[in-house]
């Protein structure tokens, strides 16, 4: 992911000089890169994250299209006032990347996972929320990003992503987009998390089970209609993501189905109402928490042997 | 001499204006706008700020944000005087249908530059609209008037850090120092404030006027010249200034006055018992 939000990033400075990228202290390496190559779009203000987000309003206000990278934690709890009042209030042009999502910064603990942020923001009117699963899937929304005009905020992973896509153009539109077709039960992820619940996919096909596969890139707005599709062909939903079960993708869906008085079964998988425990990789994480490949196949296989 | 004089009863009749419409509403910061009207009569009855109704798209345009919303009333009433929309909206203030809140809002009201009403937004807001300007190469002045107790939110420190750090020259802070804030003063709610020091240690370039002083407050701004470091002009002022009951009494950061105030009010702003019917009869 880092690699295709760099490359991204500078491809879409290089184009348009309007283009800024706004840090809190909060780059690598590789956005030192970016300062050097385009001293006048990159702007670290130190670490002051409500700052960032404000400057970047006034800046958006002033012509410019704002990027600002920092950790999602930081961006949706303490800044949340500030992306609220200053940026989907004014209706101000401002990009927010939220990396680290989920629990990929695995060692240092909850006050670095991002795992409430979809529940947060999503609150916030007019504010769009993308969560790519892959590299391709980061490149694709933030151009979308960048030429829409209006505040979004992008989910955005940093363990390593695999990538799922065989095209190297991917165009994003807005819509969901069913991964895999099955028979048996839709399950529906939202990022990284996408090759865990790849892999639990794999696991329960040896077990004669045949699950649907949606991978949720638009959190805000959400695809409703496509939901409705999904509810004629599956009766069973399961959603998996690195987020508190109140608030994220399985509240989404929760609301959609009662909204639209859809017939359907449904189980949300994700943290249960608690901060990560454990330390370790990601992988580790997810496994402490239940959300590892394995933990997702026996959801699964649960499901769907309860007729 | 007779600009002066012109300057003065003009004010008075803004501060009439000020009450009349706060009155009418039954809410209002009165205080906080008697406190900022002569820094905003300056900026843009007497032309200070460069920005007319016809130029507020203008991207050279020099802009305002009243980063202590409370002053709103201040704010609208000179921005109607100014042209920027009609007197009359001022009817309407905080009442269904208008476009007047109890805090200013960009989307809705021509002139305002910034949504504002939290603290300690506004110094980011005008700090990232000086980088666009600066980048762009416009020589246009970005204005952020800040109170003196907005400055206990740390936000404020941190606008402060990088627009010293990005040379935003063209960025004036004005600092409404009335020294009282919602409960009690400045000074009792967070010990020693040394305004001064702080800012000049903060890399800004500090100066002092008296805030209720058209003719200072002028030279001020006509004064200011661009050494790579933002400006904060201190503008010593009294919270309610020009109505005695409200003066340095921090009760009156929202309330509306009993029937001994009013008329103690209405004296002093020369305002007539028919002119108070006929705004309380509007709805």
């Amino acid at each position: 992911m880092q690699k295709a939000y760099i490359n991204t990033m500078y491809q879409l400075m290089s184009k348009n000089p309007d283009v800024m990228l706004l840090m809190a202290d909060s780059g690598t390496a590789y956005d030192k890169m970016l300062m050097e190559d385009f001293p006048k779009q990159y702007v670290n203000v130190g670490i002051a994250e409500e700052n960032l987000i404000g400057m970047a309003a006034g800046m958006a206000a002033g012509g410019k299209i704002p990027f600002v990278f920092s950790n999602g934690a930081f961006l949706a709890y303490r800044g949340f006032e500030f992306i609220r009042d200053d940026v989907c209030l004014q209706k101000n042009n401002v990009k927010l990347i939220g990396m680290g999502s989920g629990l990929s910064i695995s060692t240092l603990g909850p006050s670095h996972h991002t795992t409430e942020d979809i529940g947060v923001l999503r609150t916030l009117p007019g504010l769009k929320i993308l969560s790519p699963a892959t590299p391709r899937e980061l490149e694709a929304v933030m151009k979308y990003a960048c030429e829409y005009h209006g505040p979004v905020y992008i989910r955005m992973g940093m363990g390593g992503e695999c990538e799922f896509h065989a095209d190297e153009d991917i165009c994003f539109d807005g819509k969901n987009v069913e991964f895999l077709s099955g028979e048996d039960i839709c399950i529906f992820c939202t990022g990284s998390i996408l090759e865990e619940v790849y892999r639990a996919i794999e696991l329960v096909k040896e077990q004669g089970c045949h699950p649907a596969l949606v991978n949720v890139v638009a959190l805000k707005p959400f695809d409703e209609v496509r939901v409705v599709d999904y509810a004629n062909r599956y009766k069973k939903f399961l959603t998996v993501e690195e987020h508190n079960i109140h608030g994220g993708l399985g509240s989404i869906l929760a609301e959609v189905i009662a909204e639209k008085h859809l017939a359907v079964e449904l189980k949300v998988l994700g943290l249960n109402d608690c901060f990560a425990g454990g330390y370790g990789t990601q992988k580790q994480l997810r496994k402490i928490n239940g959300l590892d490949a394995m933990s997702i196949a026996k959801q699964i296989l649960e499901m769907v042997c309860y007729e | 001499m007779r600009n002066e004089t012109e300057d003065l009863q003009q004010l008075e009749k803004l501060r009439k204006e000020i009450f009349l419409t706060s009155y009418r509403a039954g809410t209002g910061h009165l205080a906080s706008a008697y406190s900022s009207l002569e820094i905003l009569y300056t900026l843009y009855i007497k032309r200070c700020i460069h920005v007319t109704p016809q130029s507020i798209q203008d991207a050279d345009r020099d802009k305002l944000i009243l980063s202590k919303g409370h002053g709103s009333l201040a704010l609208y009433c000179v921005l109607a005087e100014a042209g920027f929309f009609p007197k009359e909206e001022l009817k309407k203030f905080a009442q269904p249908g208008g476009i007047l809140g109890g805090e200013p809002h960009k989307l809705e009201v021509p002139g305002v530059e910034a949504t504002t009403g939290s603290l300690g937004h506004g110094l980011s807001l005008g700090a990232g609209m000086a980088y666009a300007d600066q980048l762009d190469k416009r020589t246009s002045r970005t204005y952020v008037i800040l109170g003196d107790g907005e400055c206990e939110e740390g936000s404020i420190w941190e606008a402060a850090m990088a627009a010293a750090k990005y040379k935003l020259d063209h960025l004036v802070a004005i600092l409404d120092y009335n020294r009282i804030q919602k409960m009690s003063a400045v000074e009792e709610t967070i010990g020693i404030t040394s305004w001064d020091e702080k800012w000049k240690a903060f890399g800004w370039e500090v100066t002092h006027v008296p805030g209720h002083d058209v003719k200072k407050l002028c030279e001020c701004f006509e004064n200011i010249t661009y050494q790579g470091k933002p400006h904060i002009i201190v503008a010593d002022t009294i919270k309610g200034h020009g109505v005695s009951v409200m003066e340095n009494n921090p009760v009156w950061h929202w309330k509306q006055p009993n029937r001994k105030e009013l008329r103690i009010i209405a004296a002093e702003l020369e305002i007539t018992q028919e002119e108070l019917e006929d705004a309380k009869s509007i709805h």
